[in-house]
């Protein structure tokens, strides 16, 4: 049933993609709606700056405009196309301003969070970001239950912006044990979220 | 067959932690295996479900005017300039017919205008939806509070809560809709809290509510009831 919904909302997202792709603004409205809230949370969690966040999402999302005419459903769903954009336009913020972000992870009792959201206007995203919630759940469960190591590494290499060998200098692991950790890590992901 | 050594490029190549030269010595390796393609796709949609993970977040509305005027500012097409006429006395009839194609361009540009303003205002949910904030009754923490974004027109919204603590075992919060037109609070839901006290929750009644007053939030017994039955901790009004 999960998987039958995730297909559908795929083939939904693909159709928004297709008529961004044909310049409109109304199907661009929509997957603005659906998308903003976790791609926010993404920025935000990366850069930890308000201004820093809104403005890595809006040139995520003129690129998502720009480019929807390329999107290629072949490599990857609109989600994970738009969570590759919006953390690509995340990382040279980070590196423009020459330091690392600040690396939280896992941290949902930030009082900050919840007096913004409680003032956030948009509906439309509040909604789709409360529909989000139990897949965010089922993720941050799957998660929590990699082994402690590979949850690390992963999480140093997505939320981080370091590469796999500032990991294992920070970790002070070999770089092959570094890998093996994201490989293994990555793929149990894989195989509990997707299958 | 996969290798190893190429899984490991596949789970670096996914998360962008390749330099540009093993991005590109690896990018030819997937162009020669649709195993390993696969696998590729894979990984990206593991790594896309991560930014799940972070704490949730809104964007303000005002990022979507931003965004939103941006992508209409875009250049448009513009109409082809006339040819310089040769002979003077086709200027009044050139102006004349200008004249007319430029009313005739107003008269369009205002329709359109009124119909994207329609349309703005029947898109905008901001037009459509009622916020009620919830505040403690005496049995609440005093520094309980919730905020609920209600759109009549869809029969639906979303809560927010902190400062909640977990019920006790046996026990769950549960949503109602007080309406004008029915006798009973209507039954929205249960609502669970994290392990801080905080939820956001979109919700549904379980009957129609067309004049919502107020929202309130009770303690009833696990799982919930159909009628009301246990203390109101929150409650408020638009």
């Amino acid at each position: 049933m999960a998987e039958e919904t995730a297909t559908a909302q795929q083939m939904a997202d693909r159709e928004m993609v297709a008529r961004i792709g044909r310049g409109d603004q109304s199907a661009f409205s929509a997957l603005y709606d659906r998308l903003s809230g976790p791609l926010y949370s993404l920025a935000m969690n990366m850069l930890g700056d308000t201004a820093e966040a809104q403005d890595a999402l809006q040139d995520a999302f003129l690129q998502i405009w720009s480019r929807a005419g390329t999107y290629d459903p072949e490599q990857s769903s609109v989600f994970s196309w738009s969570v590759l954009l919006t953390r690509s336009k995340v990382i040279d913020r980070l590196r423009a301003r020459g330091r690392r972000s600040r690396v939280v992870v896992g941290s949902t009792d930030d009082k900050e969070t919840r007096t913004e959201a409680a003032d956030a206007s948009t509906i439309e995203s509040a909604t789709d970001t409360a529909d989000k919630n139990d897949e965010a759940a089922h993720v941050r469960s799957v998660l929590n239950n990699l082994p402690s190591e590979q949850r690390e590494a992963i999480e140093l290499a997505f939320f981080g912006d370091l590469t796999h060998h500032e990991i294992a200098a920070r970790l002070g692991q070999p770089l092959g044990t570094v890998k093996a950790r994201i490989r293994r890590g990555l793929l149990k992901l894989r195989q509990r979220l997707h299958t | 067959m996969i290798s190893e050594e190429q899984q490991d490029q596949a789970a670096l190549y996914a998360l962008g932690l390749l330099n540009p030269d093993e991005d590109a010595a690896f990018e030819s390796q997937l162009s020669a295996s649709a195993e390993l393609r696969d696998l590729v796709r894979e990984l990206r949609e593991a790594t896309g479900d991560l930014a799940l993970t972070a704490p949730s977040r809104l964007p303000p509305a005002s990022l979507k005017q931003r965004v939103m005027r941006d992508i209409g500012m875009e250049p448009e097409r513009s109409a082809p300039i006339p040819t310089q006429r040769a002979s003077f006395a086709w200027i009044p009839w050139a102006l004349a017919a200008m004249l007319m194609l430029l009313c005739g361009v107003l008269a369009l540009d205002r329709a359109s205008l009124r119909r994207e303003l329609a349309d703005a205002r029947a898109a905008d949910p901001l037009m459509q939806t009622i916020f009620f904030t919830l505040t403690p009754s005496e049995s609440a923490p005093v520094d309980a509070k919730a905020t609920v974004a209600w759109q009549p027109g869809r029969q639906s919204g979303v809560i927010r809560i902190s400062n909640l603590p977990a019920p006790q075992p046996g026990r769950d919060y549960q949503l109602w809709a007080v309406d004008a037109a029915h006798k009973d609070p209507i039954s929205a839901g249960v609502i669970r809290v994290d392990k801080n006290g905080v939820a956001q929750v979109r919700f549904k009644p379980v009957e129609k509510a067309e004049h919502v007053k107020a929202f309130a939030i009770s303690l009833e017994r696990e799982g919930g009831v159909p009628k009301k039955e246990g203390p109101i901790l929150l409650v408020g009004s638009a």
